[in-house]
């Protein structure tokens, strides 16, 4: 049984008020995803990404389609139990303290007072939020709020676990803690989808992902089979490298694109062939001296850029 | 059944700490207060005037609360998301209105009942204090306890009041959900007119119109026993069960359309 | 669909009992107590609450009036329910629209016919009425509609013929008055009360005034004095009738037959004329429109 099942899942806003016509936010949407995956969902704003999520946990209902979470359809209760969800940009009420949100949740959940407390507590420990947990929560920065938003989504000790731009407002620290949190999760075997713009987390995270693009799924499957690591050219970083030596590099074409990082000092481009140590043994017969060597390879991003390129956008029939 | 009380002691929790709620609380109970010097000028019918005025109190702040937290109740949360997170653990949306319903009424609950004992400290006061032919000339008792009556009915009508505010604010901005409750607070006082429209208007589609409206429109009137608490006249069991039944089956029928409302709706 | 279901039954059972609470007894008060009370009496007071919107509660307090007036007229006449309401808010209602729209024409004419009907139709209080009008006076002291309402006041219901005949005389000094106010005022001196002086202001009032409600007053009046008339004239027949057969007629085919009469006779509204037998007084039937009948003649 497949953790999350989508089928031809499409939702329609009317747009227009005086002649409304249908805007696909989500168009025919087949996807799943199976039980432990980290899933990557990835697109440019406005892509669907949110609304997949909201139809998924039925904030919003579909046009048509269908989806199902762990075998039951969307929306049933049994199953909101082994479910967590942390909205995009979330928002509690502000005149309760984090501690006070997460056990009314862990209460709503049916745990007992006691067991509520040490839940709550164990988790704010969890997610780095020490003293502040008694203050109101109207008086919580931006981070700390993604934090607590975090932590209620794991209140229930989740099965699967769905994230709207978990990274978001966070600082590099924030990020990192939440990499790791996200990787724990993998290890305990629960399943995490989450929608995401920065491709560097997914990169570093994902076991599969989707592309989401004009309400469309533009690609799926797993990340090595999306982008062929395959080398396209070199990158050489030099020190003390005399310009007619340079000169003559790029003369043969033998240096692609040369970048001045200081005096004598290059990050040069070079094509595949000749081998990289031919170049480079000449130029250090010319008294360069070798900082680093690295391959150049197609990233996440070079496949999400063409793929949001290729994909047809809504069209003018359809966007009011 | 759990998690209606669980939502019912929040939207409880928040009207405490929502500083409102004591200013309205302090200003009834102020007001109850200095009503007793006004009747000191008035020699004679102080008690009456304060009875009237403490019983009108308690109904206009009870309804101040019931519009302006009710058409919010559900609004905010939709507004402010807060209502995402929520509706993801295990509650349905229809619990999630009734809790709200239920957590409102249970602050309008303490809050009549704060200001009906001080009403009652008051008048009491009052009555003792008074000089025996004085007193022996009041149509009632100063602390009657038979104003009780007046008063549960009073709470009735702030429950339908306020199970309007929600059912507006399940779909509707706070200004216009506050129009609208009002308006049908309003015309609901002037429901024996309404009935009576063919009198006063000449067509034969007003007379049908204002019987329609009169049997569907949310007696209001019907509840307003305050003048015969005040001079002492019965009002039997039979009057107060009967309009409470109504009341509350109101209040049945608004609470269903509401959830019914907020079950299919999408949130944006 | 449970949901529809439940709504459907829901609403059945508030119609219902709305129903069942139409159908019972309405709590009463005791004699005398006004249902409504009127927290604030003092016009001045409102005059400063309403801050710049005098005009708009001005026409609040008009259209109370109204309905105060209407409303106790209506259960008045429901005849079995409570009906001893009182029209006691209708001056301090007038007033308080007067003194924040000391324009507001309607409500000082509206007062001066309503407040000085006897009740159960008016409140039956003429002083109120001259005191409204004559502060409407004080605003506008060249408006002759307040001036004749005044007199008119003094002549239909005090019946203190030398005032009335005063105010009619300033009224029609007063720019724009009708040309008619003057003779009035001469009549009214010299024969105040009798019936030809009364007829002619209802005349003037049912052709000139520009309120449909004052000139169905005015209809109302006229077809009353017509009645009188009719009245008089048959007790002239009786009489006769009673010179001639040294007893009182039994009833009107007597008088028919006498040749006195042509017929059975009705009043302007088309109700059969009473005959007494024994005392041979004539009166209106007990059910018609036109009673009672106005009492003009000044007191003996």
């Amino acid at each position: 049984m497949n953790a999350i099942e989508i089928e031809a899942l499409t939702k329609h806003y009317t747009t227009g008020f005086w002649r409304p016509r249908p805007y696909p936010a989500l168009d025919g949407l087949t996807l799943s995803v199976a039980p432990g995956e980290v899933f990557g969902f990835l697109g440019p704003n406005g892509a669907g990404k949110t609304t997949t999520l909201k139809l998924l946990m039925q904030l919003i209902y579909p046009t048509s389609g269908h989806a199902s979470i762990l075998g039951k359809p969307v929306g049933d209760i049994a199953v909101k139990q082994r479910v967590g969800y942390l909205p995009e940009q979330p928002y509690f009420y502000d005149y309760l303290t984090a501690e006070e949100l997460l056990e009314y949740f862990a209460a709503l959940f049916g745990a007992s007072a006691a067991a509520a407390r040490q839940r709550a507590s164990g988790l704010l420990d969890d997610v780095g939020i020490g003293g502040e947990r008694r203050v109101q929560l109207r008086k919580f920065s931006k981070g700390m709020l993604q934090r607590v938003g975090i932590a209620q989504a794991l209140i229930n000790e989740p099965e699967i676990v769905f994230l709207d731009e978990p990274m978001s407002g966070l600082d590099p620290l924030g990020r990192r803690e939440i990499r790791e949190l996200i990787l724990r999760l993998r290890d305990r075997g629960c399943t995490v989808f989450f929608s995401s713009h920065v491709l560097a987390d997914a990169e570093a995270l994902c076991s599969r992902v989707a592309v989401m693009a004009n309400g469309r799924l533009s690609a799926t499957g797993r990340l090595s089979d999306l982008v062929a690591f395959h080398v396209r050219g070199w990158e050489l970083v030099v020190s003390g490298l005399p310009d007619t030596a340079l000169e003559h590099a790029r003369s043969l074409g033998h240096v692609v694109r040369a970048t001045k990082l200081g005096e004598g000092r290059y990050a040069l481009e070079l094509p595949l062939s000749p081998a990289p140590d031919r170049t480079l043994a000449e130029m250090i017969g010319q008294g360069a001296r070798l900082v680093s060597l690295n391959p150049v390879r197609d990233t996440l991003e070079d496949f999400f850029v063409q793929q949001v390129a290729a994909s047809k956008p809504r069209t003018s029939a359809e966007v009011a | 059944m759990r998690t209606i009380r669980l939502v019912a002691v929040n939207v409880f929790k928040e009207s405490v700490r929502d500083k409102i709620l004591y200013n309205l609380v302090i200003f009834a109970v102020l007001m109850i207060s200095t009503s007793y010097l006004i009747g000191q000028l008035t020699g004679g019918q102080d008690v009456k005037i304060i009875k009237d005025l403490g019983l009108a109190s308690i109904s206009i702040f009870g309804l101040l609360i019931s519009v302006f937290i009710g058409i919010g109740l559900v609004w905010k949360e939709v507004e402010k998301r807060s209502i995402y997170t929520l509706l993801s653990k295990p509650i349905r949306r229809g619990e999630f209105v009734v809790g709200k319903y239920v957590g409102l009424v249970l602050t309008l609950v303490i809050n009549v009942a704060v200001m009906t004992v001080a009403f009652y400290a008051v008048v009491g006061y009052m009555g003792w204090a008074a000089p025996e032919n004085v007193r022996a000339a009041f149509p009632s008792p100063a602390a009657d306890p038979a104003m009780l009556k007046a008063v549960a009915l009073i709470m009735i009508e702030l429950m339908l009041v306020t199970a309007i505010a929600l059912f507006f604010s399940t779909f509707s901005t706070p200004f216009l959900s506050a129009m609208l409750t009002v308006g049908l607070w309003v015309i609901g006082h002037f429901n024996d007119d309404l009935r009576n429209l063919g009198s006063y208007v000449g067509s034969s589609t007003a007379v049908w119109l204002g019987k329609a409206l009169y049997y569907v429109l949310p007696n209001f009137a019907a509840f307003d026993v305050k003048a015969q608490a005040v001079y002492g006249q019965p009002v039997p069991m039979g009057y107060v069960g009967l309009t409470a039944l109504y009341g509350l089956t109101y209040v049945a029928f608004v609470l269903v359309g509401a959830v019914t409302i907020f079950s299919r709706r999408d949130f944006k | 669909m449970r949901s529809a279901i439940a709504l459907i039954v829901l609403f059945a059972g508030v119609v219902g009992l709305q129903a069942a609470q139409a159908q019972r007894p309405p709590l009463g008060l005791p004699q005398g107590a006004t249902g409504n009370v009127l927290y604030v009496r003092s016009a001045e007071f409102m005059k400063r609450a309403a801050l710049s919107y005098d005009a708009i509660v001005a026409d609040a307090y008009w259209i109370r009036a109204v309905q105060h007036y209407g409303g106790t007229k209506i259960a008045n006449n429901a005849g079995s329910r409570a009906s001893n309401k009182q029209y006691d808010l209708l001056y301090p209602l007038l007033d308080l629209t007067t003194s924040l729209d000391p324009y507001f024409d309607v409500a000082y004419r509206f007062g001066a016919v309503f407040l000085a009907e006897p009740y159960p139709a008016g409140a039956g209080r003429a002083d109120q009425a001259i005191a409204l009008l004559q502060k409407g006076l004080r605003a506008q002291p060249q408006k002759w509609q307040l001036a004749e309402d005044i007199g008119f006041v003094n002549y239909w219901w005090v019946h203190d013929y030398t005032q009335a005949a005063g105010w009619f005389n300033r009224a029609g000094d007063m720019p724009g008055s009708p040309n008619w106010l003057k003779p009035l005022a001469a009549v009214t001196l010299a024969q105040g009360g009798n019936r030809d002086s009364s007829r002619r202001l209802w005349t003037e009032i049912r052709d000139h005034s520009d309120y449909d409600w004052l000139k169905n007053q005015a209809r109302f009046r006229l077809s009353q004095l017509d009645a009188m008339d009719e009245i008089d004239i048959l007790t002239r027949a009786v009489d006769a009738y009673r010179a001639r057969a040294g007893a009182p007629p039994r009833n009107w085919l007597d008088l028919v037959r006498a040749g006195l009469l042509r017929g059975i006779p009705v009043d302007p509204e088309r109700h059969i004329l009473q005959l007494n037998p024994e005392t041979g007084k004539v009166t209106l039937a007990a059910d018609s429109p036109l009673n009672p009948l106005p009492d003009t003649e000044p007191p003996a």
